[in-house]
């Protein structure tokens, strides 16, 4: 059988931690701590006679989410119990949502190259972490001991359960990068805090047994964790194994899927409503509200950019990736070429902050200044516009620029883009290309300090002139174009 | 002296008499867990109160009446504890109660059987038996905070001959109640008079932040409030017609039938089906012990529960099961079980959505009835507190067969009050009111009118 007459059928259930000021049912800081056990309650610890009360905000992102994903929101919501016994369970059950979640049937548009694609959202629902659990010397079957930290007790988690709708690990990676975003212009999600989006995938092929692999990190590791799950699955087939129905682990150091129970029935939850939790209504008025508050999401942008800028694909899908460049390119479009801008933007910009590892949202926050790089394309857009800079000056001003912006030393204050010194110590005149008559100058430099250079070009060998625009170059300290130079070269030359 | 007196600050509590007095009693009955002292000054002038083990104390052990939790040291007092000792009352310690509030008679204490004011060798009553006794016991002025699931107030009431009153659920705070089912848990207060519970409630009831359930209702002055008043008072004709019910019981309500009506009172019969033994009962017991299954959960020995040796296990399914087969009682094991399975997939449907939805229609047909009453009258329990060991030789389903005529309202999360109405056999008895949600004063009204103004 070949490859691509495999069936496969994958589903993924994905939590988000939610960055929220306070845990789901308590009061406690919802942040990294530096001690274990220190951001905790008699609630998340789950003391006799604690109750939960529930953070209502943590609602308002679970609405808003629903409605991107096109779910129909349910009028009114409850919460349950979970009950089963683990070391990482303060109370040995779990609250979160069963009989009715916040929102079911949803849909969302994936693309993988070319290609479109309809994912169906089954429901999305809220629950609340459990602790942190360390198995020391082994995992959990065989370790000495386990130690708990229950900060992350209670913490907030959305958990959206797709359709078994993914038929390859790239769809299912798309779909996971797509949601990521969406969430950040929901302001509900940022890839760079230490809130973790993590996925349980369901993985058959051809109509075989169903493999849960548990525990998958971020949106890289799902395509891995999947294609060596699919491999796995292939090769048991092709050996004319069954593949059976079993719990897997993802092992992200190995990317390996490693097995954690064979599943004979669903385990029994023995749910209940949680009756210290009353009803939550989310009638017309709320979810209006919140409707309201949702910002145009990147699958609209997209398709707007397309629309009033007639850029490329791949430039528009970089563009709407990052919130923040989105809106800093419709700015800069207003004054420059959009193409040109669009290209320096995600081209140029990309490899400068790619370099120095650091994002664009996070340029801006380091700087000081939200503007920092809309300040920065504009002086560099304006010169490139003017022909006061070439390709490589503004190159190297950019990265200048930015590089300058992040040594904490340096304070960032521009007024003016357009002048000439910005307090980063960063001279416009550096940048700039040589006049005609100062490169002549330089030309005539060059072809006197290399005769050696001159007879070779003479003797037919036209490489000798490559040589001498890189030292016009040179002692032109990098300002003269390079092409003027080869021009005058050739003109003093014949 | 009485608790009116002491708030009025016509007298004086005399609190070294008081806690001679009660560790001398104690000796004799066994109604406290524990005994502390710790005195208040402010309106309620030091008045003492005491407190069913279930409801956490910072700094006094709480048990709930289980082996499991003997020395659990809560790190919060529960909001019903807060407000007493803001409001100048002085705390005098635990009460013995059933494991968890899981019993009719006090009888599956870890801690040893309360043995009842009136007659050394009967029982209390249950769960919050200590509660109830102690209050007969001191002929003194005290608040008891009890709690009630399914009648675990207004049972001791009537067997130790005291006033006791389980309020709307949701009027007081649960917060710092050790749960047994939350749906259904209620903090009460029990007192020698009906002022008594009148004050005490008014004291503890109210909205609280930590507890999403409670109501943002304001709270009358139920104690300022309280007035004789007349009105229409219904029976349920299930009740009249209920096996069991002790001849010495049935007339004594009879009597307060009368008296009532004496007083200015209309009395009628209804029609109530659902109150039938063989609908409320299996109903109630099905959510409490679904309920109380996953609150029991977290005692396994992991963060609460008694200790024991890891190494001693393969692993952690073994050490928990260790852990609570040796740390809970038998009703305890039986209500977990039970529990267990009426909200297991396959039978939740079955049993636990469809008792939920029973309750539903209970309390709709409470509704009903209060359209046209002010009050649902019956005795409080079918029978005078019987023998100790009488007590201990009934099978579960006996036992549970006591809770009828209390466990109809207290799955509607009716209000509801037991004043002394008699004795039968030399053993005291009581009359049980229950009003509509939230209507708290109109039965503390009726009971104030019934016993004359608290005049006895």
């Amino acid at each position: 059988m070949s490859e691509e007459e495999t069936d496969v059928m994958i589903g993924l259930e994905t939590h988000i931690q939610l960055d929220t000021e306070t845990k789901l049912f308590c009061g406690c800081p919802n942040e990294e701590a530096e001690e274990p056990n220190t951001h905790v309650c008699p609630t998340c610890l789950g003391h006799p006679g604690s109750k939960p009360r529930l953070n209502k905000k943590v609602l308002e992102h679970a609405v808003k989410t629903s409605q991107a994903l096109q779910c129909d929101v349910n009028e009114e919501v409850f919460f349950s119990r979970k009950t089963y016994f683990y070391p990482d369970l303060s109370k040995d059950y779990q609250i979160t949502q069963y009989e009715v979640p916040v929102a079911e049937d949803g849909e969302v548009e994936i693309k993988v190259g070319d290609e479109k694609k309809d994912i169906g959202i089954t429901r999305l629902h809220i629950e609340e972490d459990p602790a942190k659990t360390r198995h020391k010397g082994g995992d959990i079957g065989n370790s000495d001991y386990t130690l708990v930290d229950y900060n992350r007790s209670g913490t907030p988690l959305l958990e959206i359960v797709t359709e078994p709708d993914f038929t390859s690990p790239k769809e299912a990676r798309a779909y996971l990068q797509q949601l990521a975003q969406m969430l950040e212009y929901l302001e509900i999600y940022y890839p760079e805090s230490n809130f973790a989006l993590k996925s349980d995938a369901n993985i058959s092929i051809d109509g075989g047994q169903r493999v849960e692999v548990k525990n998958i990190t971020g949106t890289a590791g799902i395509e891995k964790a999947l294609s060596y799950e699919i491999s796995r699955q292939k090769q048991l087939k092709k050996r004319g194994r069954e593949v059976s129905q079993q719990t897997r682990s993802y092992n992200q150091n190995q990317e390996i899927t490693e097995k954690l129970r064979e599943k004979e029935t669903e385990e029994d939850y023995g749910y209940i409503f949680d009756p210290d939790l009353t009803t939550q209504e989310l009638d017309e008025e709320f979810r209006e509200k919140l409707r309201a508050e949702i910002p145009e999401l990147p699958h609209e942008k997209f398709k707007r950019f397309k629309e009033e800028y007639g850029l490329k694909d791949k430039l528009v899908e970089a563009l709407v990736s990052v919130p923040e460049m989105a809106d800093d390119f419709e700015r800069l479009a207003e004054e420059f070429d959009t193409n040109l801008a669009a290209s320096w933007m995600v081209g140029e910009l990309k490899k400068v902050l790619n370099y120095n590892e650091v994002s664009y949202d996070e340029v801006n926050v380091e700087s000081g200044a939200p503007d920092f790089l809309y300040v920065g394309l504009r002086v560099v857009l304006s010169h490139l516009e003017a022909g006061e800079f070439n390709q490589r000056k503004a190159e190297k001003y950019l990265r200048d620029f930015v590089e300058q912006g992040l040594d904490p030393e340096k304070e960032f204050s521009i007024d003016d883009p357009k002048a000439d010194n910005i307090d980063l110590g960063l001279n416009l005149k550096d940048y700039k290309k040589s006049g005609d008559d100062e490169i002549t100058e330089f030309v005539k430099e060059a072809i006197d300090e290399n005769p050696d250079a001159v007879e070779d070009y003479n003797s037919g060998d036209e490489e000798a002139v490559n040589f001498l625009v890189g030292q016009v170059m040179s002692i032109s300290q990098g300002k003269a174009d390079p092409k003027t130079a080869r021009e005058k070269i050739l003109e003093e030359l014949e | 002296m009485n608790l009116r007196e002491v708030v009025e600050g016509e007298k004086q509590v005399d609190h070294e008499e008081f806690l001679s007095e009660l560790k001398e009693k104690n000796q004799e009955l066994n109604f406290m867990r524990e005994i502390t002292q710790e005195s208040n000054t402010g309106e309620l002038n030091g008045i003492p109160f005491i407190a069913k083990d279930a409801i956490c104390t910072e700094d006094t052990t709480t048990s709930a009446g289980s082996q499991i939790l003997e020395n659990y040291q809560p790190v919060f007092d529960a909001t019903v504890i807060e407000r007493l000792k803001e409001s100048g009352a002085s705390f005098y310690g635990k009460t013995q109660q059933d494991e968890f509030g899981f019993g009719t008679f006090s009888t599956n204490c870890a801690f040893g059987t309360p043995k009842n004011p009136h007659d050394k060798e009967r029982v209390v009553g249950g769960s919050s038996g200590g509660a109830g006794a102690v209050v007969a016991a001191m002929d003194k002025p005290l608040i008891s905070l009890g709690e009630s699931t399914g009648g675990s107030i207004t049972n001791p009431a009537a067997y130790n001959g005291v006033v006791g009153i389980t309020p709307t659920y949701g009027r007081v705070s649960r917060y710092g109640l050790v749960d047994y089912a939350n749906s259904l848990d209620k903090i009460g207060v029990l007192a020698r008079t009906v002022y008594g519970t009148a004050k005490g409630l008014e004291i503890i009831a109210g909205e609280d932040e930590n507890d999403q359930t409670t109501s943002s209702k304001e709270v009358p002055n139920y104690s300022e409030n309280l007035d004789e008043t007349e009105g229409r008072v219904a029976v349920p004709k299930q009740y009249l017609e209920l096996d069991g019910v002790e001849e010495g019981v049935m007339e004594n309500f009879q009597d307060s039938i009368d008296e009532l009506k004496q007083r200015g009172f209309e009395v009628e019969e209804v029609d109530m089906p659902l109150l039938s033994a063989d609908i409320a009962v299996p109903a109630y017991y099905v959510l409490a012990m679904s309920e109380a299954s996953t609150n029991l959960a977290k005692m396994s020995g992991m963060r609460y529960g008694m200790e024991k040796d890891p190494e001693d296990f393969e692993d952690f399914n073994e050490y928990f099961s260790e852990v609570r087969s040796e740390g809970f009682g038998e009703e305890a094991k039986r209500r977990i079980l039970l529990g267990t399975y009426t909200r297991q997939a396959g039978y939740r449907d079955q049993y636990y959505i469809k008792a939920a939805k029973v309750r539903t229609k209970i309390i709709n047909q409470y509704k009903e009835v209060f359209e046209e009453f002010d009050a649902v009258i019956s005795p409080s329990m079918p029978n005078i507190a019987p023998k100790i060991e009488e007590a201990e030789d009934m099978s579960p389903s006996e036992i549970y067969a006591m809770d009828t005529l209390t466990v109809g309202p207290n799955l509607a999360g009716m209000p509801m009050i037991s004043v002394p109405n008699g004795k039968s056999e030399g053993m005291p008895t009581g009359l049980h009111i229950v009003g509509d949600h939230f209507n708290e004063q109109k039965i503390l009204d009726i009971a104030y009118t019934y016993t004359g103004g608290d005049s006895q």
